[in-house]
């Protein structure tokens, strides 16, 4: 199991990322759905950064373990306001663009690409975890 | 302007040229360029993505921004999408209200 904390800022996205992409990499994920993880995490961590700690300083912490069944789990936690992000209404796709609702669409994404999504609020901390199984 | 944008305008057609990473970083630039279609009677809006690397929610919203606030008549278009772009937006449901297509002639 790896994990790495930095502080909840846009400047250290790119190096979570690449973090959990290294470890997915490890997994053998190929290189189409690693784009699809990177996709998942992003939305997962700018949601973090931009939300998670109103008006004052905070971290965020990735920390990447297998999944038994063959894949990787991604968990990112914070120790922000408790938020779940899967509480959010699921965006209707189907709807003309004229009346969508912008907003939502990332939680949205990250249901899409990744096999399993769960939210725990633990000791104090939002955690998300993300699962993505290998295809057999 | 972004490096990664470019937009021209004629005759009602406006012609955006994105490259590189459209995410949460990018994003607010693309739409700041697009805010000023805003009122012009654009009637045609299309976007070439050969150069695009990577869409995000971030640069999914800007689209759908510039579609409900540049005008609700005009036609949008999204050109050379990368097959992992493609997949992105159909996944949003994005390819409904636009055109995803290999070329423009216009």
């Amino acid at each position: 199991m790896e994990r790495i904390e930095r502080p909840a800022t846009r400047e250290h996205l790119e190096t979570l990322i690449d973090f959990a992409l290294r470890c997915a990499e490890t997994e053998g994920f190929d290189k189409e759905t690693l784009g699809q993880i990177r996709l998942a995490c992003e939305e997962a961590l700018v949601n973090v950064v931009s939300y998670a700690y109103p008006g004052k300083e905070g971290t965020v912490a990735v920390r990447c373990s297998p999944a038994l069944a063959g894949g990787i789990i991604i968990e990112i936690s914070d120790q922000g306001i408790p938020f779940d992000p899967l509480s959010l209404p699921v965006p209707d796709t189907a709807l003309p663009m004229e009346k969508r609702k912008i907003g939502g669409l990332g939680i949205h994404l990250i249901r899409r690409i990744m096999d399993d999504v769960r939210y725990q609020r633990v000791d104090g901390r939002n955690v998300f975890a993300l699962t993505k199984l290998l295809k057999k | 302007m972004a490096e990664n944008i470019s937009m021209t305008c004629a005759g009602g057609c406006a012609k955006v040229v994105l490259s590189g990473r459209l995410d949460a970083l990018s994003a607010p630039a693309l739409q700041e360029e697009l805010k000023k279609l805003i009122g012009q009677n654009i009637e045609a809006l299309v976007f070439y993505a050969n150069d695009l690397e990577y869409i995000s929610s971030a640069g999914l919203r800007v689209i759908i921004f510039a579609k409900q606030k540049i005008s609700a008549e005009a036609k949008v278009y999204f050109i050379g999408g990368r097959e992992a772009v493609v997949s992105v937006l159909k996944m949003s449901g994005l390819d409904t209200f636009m055109s995803i297509q290999p070329t423009y002639n216009g």
